[in-house]
């Protein structure tokens, strides 16, 4: 079971789970808030179609949390706006 | 690897999409004999209704089972074609299929040959807007069902299913059968409708499944409410619950008949729509179906308009997995007799008329379950209609009525309604319905037109594009 960290915190998830998946699993609904309102967004289409959960993985914003398989030692941060502006909530 | 077509690995058939069709098009294909690429942008094959872990069994459809075929098909997932050329030499037409790594690797560009191509590209739930439909806790039927498929997570404790069409009923399944629980099913049209088509049902063997999927629902105590829709969602960061109303039958809300269900999740589908990017960039000509949505025109062959280019399974409109399967069957015999390989199928005929009843009869449901307009209704001037760039319908409203737009077209130039992430794939639809000028073939093919399937980093695109006009 791959570790992982999330916003900073340390955890174990389920082996082939997806980055969404894991953030779910963890309670986690939303890791990412959108560039002009700021308002909380999560899984929508969950097939990598969307776009709405992007997250910041390994440093590298705006990645699909719903198609990437988590790897071990995966560092994912939530991300504000166009993830490049740094921060994590 | 090389920028330039002609120096890239030569397959005879690249197939897209590693779903029902793509896999059972590629078996037909290799066991004739051709070289075989797949690529598909999933980590693991089977596309969205085999969708399985990663450290799952591999897929292989049913029928499709002979190992030593299978050992001659490269797959190459978790990669995503963006684009694909076409260079003619004389007599001898190629096609150079551009790729890219996932998101892990979206700097991975590739290029690879191919002699024919079939598009098995499938499809992507069809959400409508309503107010709050932006909290997180709101997903598409299809979504959830990945979150459980894929990782074994369910997309949340107490779930509405809500939209139109017998796909609401496998999603509850689905949720029901991982251990999860369904507030209701929220089907915004009448299925009696459907009764008329019980001998159709059994014919291409749906009655059994739909059957499975009541019982489960009586079983679990889940109120299955015909004519009736989500008009809302309530939640300050995330879903606490919607409010559902009586509709008529063009889904405009009986005034009290809201009810209020507590809910930490909602679903949201009303119906597919094919994922037509690759044929539609490659100028195949497309069609309305009688979803009203888009699809590929193909032939009796699966051959679309333009030479060499076959589709199969959803892209050519939606039609379930069985369909999309025989469609595979019979692009790939097809492509493989126009590379002069004898056809790998023992009774095509047979295929062919069970094609086309499967797709009459996938014609005739989708009639069953129609999209209406009284959705509009709800739309509040702050509801989010495009959600990546936060477009709310007041100002969509305020560019048809005030500036004149007509079209959806229009309404995106002046909304950027469209424009994000998603290069309208979430929102056309709902855009398309609050125009004027609506429904139109060619007013929806404009907006499925994409320069790319998916954003490529600038500095990988610029390399190819230099590559491809030395050719020319
Ligand atoms: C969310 C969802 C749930 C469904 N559930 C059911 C169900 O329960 N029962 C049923 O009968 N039917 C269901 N359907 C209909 C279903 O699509 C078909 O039954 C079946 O999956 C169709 O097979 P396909 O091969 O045509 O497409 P898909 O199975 O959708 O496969 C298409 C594949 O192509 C890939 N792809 C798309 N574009 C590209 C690209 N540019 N580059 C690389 N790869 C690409 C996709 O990632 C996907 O893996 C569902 C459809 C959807 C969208
Ligand atoms: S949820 Fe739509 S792309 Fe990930």
């Amino acid at each position: 079971m791959p570790e992982i960290i999330i916003d900073g915190r340390a955890v174990t998830v389920a082996d082939g789970v997806t980055v969404a998946a894991a953030l779910m699993s963890e309670g986690i609904r939303s890791w990412r808030t959108t560039r002009i309102a700021g308002n909380p967004r999560g899984v929508f289409c969950g097939m990598g179609v969307c776009f709405d959960c992007l997250v910041t993985l390994n440093g590298e914003p705006n990645v699909r949390a719903c198609i990437t398989p988590v790897e071990p030692g995966d560092v994912i941060d939530s991300q504000q706006g166009t993830g490049h502006d740094g921060g994590v909530s | 690897m090389s920028g330039d077509p002609l120096d890239a690995t030569e397959r005879d058939v690249v197939v897209v999409g590693a779903g029902a069709a793509g896999m059972s098009a590629a078996y037909a294909a290799a066991r004739a004999g051709c070289t075989v690429t797949i690529i598909d942008a999933n980590p693991v094959a089977g596309g969205q209704y085999h969708r399985r872990r990663i450290d799952a069994a591999t897929y292989r459809p049913r029928g499709c089972d002979d190992e030593a075929v299978w050992r001659r098909i490269h797959i190459e997932s978790a990669t995503t074609v963006y684009a694909v050329e076409i260079i003619d030499h004389g007599t001898q037409r190629i096609f150079g299929v551009r790729t890219r790594g996932d998101d892990r690797h979206r700097r991975d560009v590739d290029l690879v040959r191919a002699r024919r191509l079939i598009i098995a590209t499938g499809a992507y739930d069809r959400p409508l807007p309503v107010p709050g439909w932006d909290l997180p806790g709101v997903m598409t039927g299809g979504g959830a069902q990945a979150l459980i498929k894929g990782s074994g997570v369910l997309p949340g404790n107490r779930v509405v299913v809500a939209g139109t069409g017998p796909f609401l009923l496998a999603v509850a399944q689905a949720i029901l059968e991982a251990g999860g629980s369904v507030a209701a099913v929220v089907e915004a049209n009448d299925p009696v409708a459907l009764r008329r088509h019980r001998s159709a049902l059994t014919n291409v063997g749906k009655a059994g499944e739909l059957a499975r999927f009541i019982t489960s629902l009586t079983r679990h105590r889940v109120p299955y409410l015909r004519r009736h829709r989500v008009t809302r969602v309530h939640g300050d960061t995330t879903v606490t619950g919607v409010t559902l109303a009586r509709v008529d039958a063009s889904w405009h809300a009986t005034p009290g008949t809201d009810r209020f269900i507590e809910a930490d999740t909602l679903t949201l589908g009303y119906g597919f729509t094919a994922q037509t990017d690759l044929p539609a960039q490659l100028g195949c000509t497309l069609q309305v179906s009688a979803d009203e949505g888009l699809a590929v025109t193909v032939d009796d062959d699966q051959a679309t308009s333009v030479t060499g280019v076959y589709a199969a399974g959803e892209s050519t409109g939606v039609g379930g997995v069985d369909l999309a399967g025989i469609e595979g069957l019979l692009a790939g015999a097809a492509v493989a007799r126009s590379l002069d390989h004898p056809s790998p199928l023992r009774d095509e005929p047979a295929l062919r008329r069970s094609r086309d009843r499967m797709r009459a009869f996938a014609d005739a449901l989708a009639t069953a379950f129609p999209l209406r307009s009284g959705w509009r209704d709800d739309l509040e001037d702050d509801t989010v209609v495009c959600r990546c760039e936060e477009v709310p319908a007041g100002r969509i409203r305020n560019a048809i009525t005030e500036l004149g737009a007509h079209d959806a077209r229009t309404v995106k130039l002046l909304t950027r309604a469209g424009m994000g992430w998603c290069q309208g794939r979430v929102c056309s639809l709902a855009v398309d319905r609050l125009c004027p000028r609506s429904a139109t073939l060619d007013g929806q093919a404009r907006a499925a037109t994409r320069p790319v399937a998916i954003p490529v980093p600038l500095g990988a695109v610029a390399d190819i594009n230099l590559q491809s006009r030395r050719e020319s």
